[in-house]
């Protein structure tokens, strides 16, 4: 919101009005605000009644090239009096101030705006126009691949404890990973066509690298039924790999928790169930890459379901519950405008924290009696040396909360957390394998 | 005439002007753009964001226009000078995706860290998407030195 006080931060005035040879003209001016007007120097033949365009600019110039600090407030008025100076009544006043608005924000707000004009010149030049991005820089980004890691760490904690309880085949494990994360890709995209058919991609200002969508869609970068084609297409070929796996390794069991995964995945968004908008979001997620996939790939393997592989999904999966449960901290107003009743919004910023210190503690705490139940090697306390970060990244989020830009690196670090935690589990349950080869 | 060398000195130091334009309804909207001058063509050029571009439909309509330089602190140039220009504009967008990228060295020596924001283009893509506004000077008012106390020379191009 721009007022009449935001013209306080600025030294000039540029006056504009049109000219009689129809040019705008434009000169400098001192100004003073007075009694609701805006006092301005009279320069040229410039006469009362007349609409006049008052801009105030401000940028700081950087010693190294270029500027930050941009803001500008435009006012709209006519010329009341002319006793000397010129006595503006401001009609309206618009601007921009990149402290109050970042500029990524004022970008998202005008993208309706640019979309509009990019059709406009389809009809103009008789040619598509708007962006174009390489075809592996778009699957990069539509899929959002980099989240596919959600996928692989649980694959490889299954893979890595059943190597460790003296099962593993290669092809297997090749086959379950590529299932899995083909899963993943289709469920990022129909994730993105339902945000944007019910509405919250669409009204978020605020995007960030780990939330509010890839954007594919709001930028015109892929049509909604592409996306949908597109997810459709990488739901199929992950169902391939997983039936294949189902009739080759037991139909039941893994026909079973497949299913579970593919229906979590399909209605975390997809109506009528829509988990992530009822608040069972987080929980789903939780289930999905934690016990389903680790479960799942588990089984692939040994054709058992033992407590240990149980015991080993519990940690992964509230670490990847836990990437959603922040990443959505951003989304908070916007969610709650589009209906999608996530917990972060639900709990106050004080609950919000306080789950997740505790769910945080959980995930260790799991790690740690699963060693002393005798249900994993000692070796997989290796995943206990992420608990500093932790202590970090909780501090980080916590100080930067509802900050879209400002949570980028806690975000950034969360996920880390949850990388390294996973991967460092595994990384114990693979050592013990190797230590069962050699013993 | 050519521009004098003194005051193009001036377009090719400012960090901002002010562009104006007559919109649909005969008034006068302003705002402030990074000017790119070519002393080859002796024009001013501005991109615009398809995100930003009410102003090229409007200039499409009445490219009727003004340029202000001023605010000695925004220029980065020995000399100082206010200066006015009106002028006849042309908005070029077939090409909003490169159609802009000849003006790239221009706007590098204004803002060199543009380059490391042109790399990450796909995480932003309708920024760059781009028109170019071309303006070419038809009358100069400059007001040198600054001295708005004084009457302004009168520059033809």
């Amino acid at each position: 919101m721009t007022d009449m006080k935001d013209l306080e931060l600025f030294k000039e005035a540029v006056v504009a009005y049109l000219d009689e040879d129809g040019y705008p003209v434009s000169y400098p001016s001192n100004f003073k605000i007075k009694d609701g007007f805006i006092l301005v120097e009279k320069k040229f033949r410039i006469s009362q009644g007349a609409m006049v365009t008052l801009t105030f600019n401000h940028i700081t110039p950087l010693p190294s090239g270029g500027y930050t600090d941009r803001r500008y407030v435009v006012v709209r008025g006519r010329v009341e009096s002319l006793d000397g100076s010129l006595k503006v009544s401001p009609d309206k006043i618009y601007g921009w101030d990149e402290k109050k608005t970042p500029f990524p924000e004022y970008c998202e707000i005008m993208v309706p705006q640019a979309r509009r004009y990019a059709n406009e010149l389809v009809s103009e030049h008789g040619k598509a126009s708007g962006p174009k991005i390489s075809l592996p820089s778009l699957l990069f980004r539509s899929t959002r691949f980099p989240f596919t890691i959600a996928t692989v760490v649980p694959v490889l904690i299954a893979n890595t404890l059943a190597a460790y309880n003296g099962y593993f085949n290669p092809l297997l494990f090749i086959l379950t990973l590529v299932g899995a994360v083909l899963i993943h890709l289709g469920l990022n995209m129909s994730n993105d066509y339902f945000d944007n058919k019910l509405g919250a991609d669409n009204i978020n200002r605020t995007p960030t690298p780990f939330s509010g969508g890839s954007r594919i869609i709001q930028y015109g970068l892929l049509t909604p039924s592409a996306v949908a084609g597109m997810s459709t297409l990488f739901y199929a070929l992950g169902a391939a790999i997983g039936l294949y796996l189902a009739f080759s390794r037991g139909l039941i069991p893994i026909l079973t928790i497949f299913a579970v995964g593919v229906l979590i995945s399909i209605f975390y968004t997809a109506p009528p169930v829509k988990l992530a908008y009822r608040g069972f979001g987080e929980v789903a997620v939780g289930i999905g890459f934690g016990p389903v996939i680790v479960l799942g790939s588990y089984y692939v393997q040994a054709q058992e379901l033992p407590i240990s592989a149980f015991l080993a999904s519990i940690p992964i999966g509230i670490l990847i519950a836990l990437i959603l449960y922040i990443n959505q901290i951003p989304d908070i107003p916007y969610d709650s405008a589009a209906g999608k009743r996530t917990i972060v919004t639900r709990l106050s910023r004080d609950g919000v924290m306080k789950l997740y210190k505790a769910l945080l503690a959980t995930t260790y705490g799991v790690i740690v009696t699963a060693i002393v139940m005798g249900q994993a090697p000692p070796t997989t306390a290796v995943a206990l040396l992420t608990i500093p970060y932790a202590i970090k990244t909780v501090r980080k989020v916590g100080e930067n909360y509802g900050n879209p830009y400002m949570m980028i690196p806690a975000m950034g670090a969360n996920i880390k957390l949850a990388t390294w935690t996973g991967l460092l589990h595994a990384v114990g349950f693979a050592a013990a394998a190797v230590f069962n080869i050699f013993s | 005439m050519p521009i004098p060398p003194h005051l193009e000195q001036i377009f090719e130091g400012a960090l901002v002007s002010i562009l104006s334009y007559v919109d649909n309804r005969g008034r006068i909207s302003s705002h402030p753009m990074l000017p790119l001058y070519d002393s080859a063509r002796g024009n001013l050029y501005f991109t615009s964001s398809i995100l930003f571009s009410r102003k090229l439909q409007h200039i499409k309509r009445n490219p009727r226009v003004s340029v202000l330089f001023t605010g000695r602190e925004f220029i980065k140039s020995p000399e100082y000078h206010v200066i006015h220009i009106k002028g006849d504009a042309k908005v070029f967008d077939e090409d909003v995706h490169s159609g802009w990228e000849w003006l790239l060295p221009l706007w590098r020596r204004k803002e060199p860290y543009i380059d490391s924001f042109l790399k990450q283009r796909i995480a932003l893509p309708l920024f760059w998407e781009r028109a170019v506004i071309e303006v070419r000077p038809v009358e100069m008012l400059v007001w040198e030195n600054g001295d708005m106390g004084r009457e302004p020379i009168r520059v033809k191009p």
